[in-house]
């Protein structure tokens, strides 16, 4: 029973990361706060359907054709909003205002039926008495190498190199004459993408609907409040802790009070921690 | 008798509208089907709600995405009072219950369930105050979380299958208040209308006293409220309090209204449009929050007949446009307009040599 809560919960934490890794990018590098996030994840899980299901290509092409169309929304999103940087209500309005735009726009085109995802890889691992889906394993792996794949582009290329600058200092960035607003948009089309990739993935392992998207905005800002916005370290720790909590608690309660708990925990928790519980110390 | 004029006259342009308003909403009932009636009732009380959260939003600068759910449980607790008055419900003889919990026999008294309606919106509003402003949690966090708060709610009430039946939610209510009863859909529609037009009143001289300076400046600047010896905190945890127990209040009336309370419809949906309202109809003059109140809904009313669920991808394309090109929202713009031109008068004024009093 431990041991196998213990895995469900690696896939949990697996599936929170994939989820809140592009709005985090989003929010540390142009403090904007996407509230059409959860819309971009859905509409990842509408493309994979289409590949997947209706043309019945390969996978693999849904999750890149995911984060392609999320991430070319995202882009036009991106440079609509580029206007209201720094207005927090004002950006917070109009990306609530593409989220019902989108979901509306998915309904009118694919139709309020729900959809299924059919699960490209069957089966189950054995180990002992746990059972693991080897989707679960998919999951952890592409959570894995988003994390991996990340990295390397924030510390090894030169437009991570510009993304960092930007985060730590905007203006100055600017003056070095460095385009901030081609690393802006490069940053958001990336961040949004990601929401599309993580719609992909996750698209077999729940029911396809245009309101399918609420549900992750909430589970990715509690993210978010944990791991803080500064590092893509924090946002996986921060998921592997509330993913094993909601796991262990469900499975031993119910998920209900596992929700309830983990939400209470986490406003006792920003009272000591404001920035994050991942967040070095700023001076 | 010509000074009281000229005060009149100083009277910032939403005042009137104010007036407007509220003249017209005391003729509308003459004039149209009983359930046009019933819709208005319904906006009557959102209207309530949108000016508890213009104290909070518009008056202080704190964006809640989950002032729902104050809404929701001084609503839910209202709604489980009149079934339990009713008798035991069946969702709970199901569960193997055959007598009311005594935990749960002062809600059956009307007058304790009000109250308690009204205090424990204001209690959660307390302790989430106490957490979230005591600690350097920025503007932007305080609408992460609240908005996870709403959708945890949400998910906590479907959950709630014995007590308050699941995501079914409690319905057949009576169209009564504080245990009276049946009241005629008439009379109601003004006693809704006289509660709004008490909110209105009591929103309108708390943010003109001291408590609703100081509330502004946070909204402007906090660090200087700071520096001057002020604790920010504790004013916003205050308008916090008062903000939840006035959205406790609309959910109150909501029950009589609607007859019906489901999680859905105190879920995170109504949340993100409380603010919509608000924004639309501009933030942080009360005018805006029921201007933008009425204005929405009825849109909403009216346009889903039409186009059913559709109307939500017309509203989202207003609120873009609303954004960028009206951002202080309808009734802000004018305001806007208005001191622009008293301020253009009083510089001619000034060119043409006339003493300015």
């Amino acid at each position: 029973m431990f041991l196998q809560l213990l895995t469900n919960g690696v896939n949990y934490a697996a599936v929170l990361f994939l989820m809140a890794i592009g709005l985090v990018i989003i929010m540390g590098h142009m403090k904007i706060v996407n509230l059409a996030h959860g819309e971009l994840i859905m509409v990842g899980a509408y493309v994979s359907y289409y590949v997947s299901t209706v043309l019945k290509l390969p996978y693999i092409l849904a999750v890149f054709g995911g984060f392609f169309v999320s991430g070319l929304l995202g882009l036009i999103i991106g440079l609509i909003i580029r206007r209201l940087y720094g207005k927090l209500a004002e950006t917070l309005l109009a990306t609530f205002a593409f989220s019902l735009i989108i979901q509306q726009g998915v309904r009118l085109i694919a139709g309020p039926r729900s959809q299924n995802v059919n699960i490209p890889l069957n089966g189950t691992l054995m180990l002992g008495n746990m059972r693991v889906p080897y989707y679960n394993l998919v999951i952890i792996s592409v959570a894995l190498l988003v994390l991996l794949l990340t990295w390397l582009l924030l510390h090894k290329t030169k437009i991570g190199k510009q993304i960092r600058a930007v985060t730590e200092n905007r203006a100055m960035t600017d003056c070095l004459g460095i385009n901030t607003q081609r690393v802006d948009m490069v940053t958001f089309t990336y961040g949004t993408g990601l929401a599309g990739l993580a719609g992909a993935v996750l698209a077999p392992r729940s029911t396809v609907t245009f309101a399918m998207g609420v549900q992750f905005l909430t589970e990715s800002f509690l993210n978010v409040v944990v791991g803080g916005i500064d590092s893509i370290f924090g946002t996986a720790l921060s998921s592997v802790l509330i993913g094993e909590s909601l796991t262990f608690i469900g499975g031993y309660w119910n998920d209900v009070i596992a929700k309830v708990l983990v939400f209470l925990l986490i406003i006792i928790l920003i009272r000591f921690k404001p920035e994050g519980l991942f967040t070095k110390e700023r001076r | 008798m010509m000074k009281d004029l000229l005060k009149i006259k100083k009277l910032p342009v939403n005042r009137y509208i104010d007036i407007a308003v509220f003249l017209a909403l005391i003729l509308f009932p003459l004039f149209v089907t009983e359930f046009r009636v019933d819709q208005m009732c319904r906006v009557l009380v959102y209207i309530v709600f949108a000016l508890s959260i213009d104290l909070l939003w518009g008056f202080t600068g704190l964006m809640s995405f989950g002032h729902a759910v104050l809404f929701g449980t001084g609503g839910y607790i209202v709604a489980l009072s009149y079934t339990l008055i009713k008798g035991l419900p069946w969702h709970m003889q199901g569960a193997g219950y055959t007598r009311i919990p005594a935990v749960l026999t002062p809600l059956l008294s009307p007058a304790i369930a009000f109250v308690l309606a009204l205090a424990v919106p204001g209690l959660i509003a307390w302790i989430l105050g106490i957490f979230i402003f005591s600690s350097k949690v920025k503007g932007v966090f305080f609408s992460l979380i609240t908005l996870a708060l709403a959708q945890i709610f949400q998910t906590f009430l479907d959950g709630q299958q014995v007590l308050l039946n699941g995501s079914s939610g409690l319905g057949g209510l009576p169209r009564s208040i504080l245990g009276s009863g049946a009241i005629p859909r008439m009379g109601f529609y003004y006693i809704l209308l006289g509660v709004v037009l008490l909110v209105y009143v009591f929103c309108l001289w708390l943010i003109s006293s001291r408590f609703g300076a100081v509330l502004q400046a946070i909204r402007e600047n906090e660090p200087r409220l700071t520096f001057l010896g002020y604790r920010p905190n504790r004013f916003k945890t205050a308008v916090y309090v008062i903000s939840g127990m006035l959205a406790g209040l609309a959910g109150v009336l909501y029950i009589p209204t609607v007859r019906i309370i489901t999680p859905l419809e105190v879920g995170v949906t109504l949340s993100t449009l409380l603010l919509v309202w608000v924004a639309v109809g501009g933030r942080g003059n009360l005018t805006g929050a029921i201007v933008g109140t009425i204005f929405v809904n009825w849109a909403g009313f009216l346009l889903s007949e039409k186009i059913s669920d559709y109307w939500l991808l017309v509203l989202g394309i207003v609120v873009l446009l609303l954004v960028f090109f009206i951002p202080s929202g309808l009734v802000g713009k004018l305001i806007e307009m208005q001191y622009a031109r008293q301020h253009a008068r009083h510089k001619n004024a000034a060119l043409d040599g006339e003493v300015l009093s």
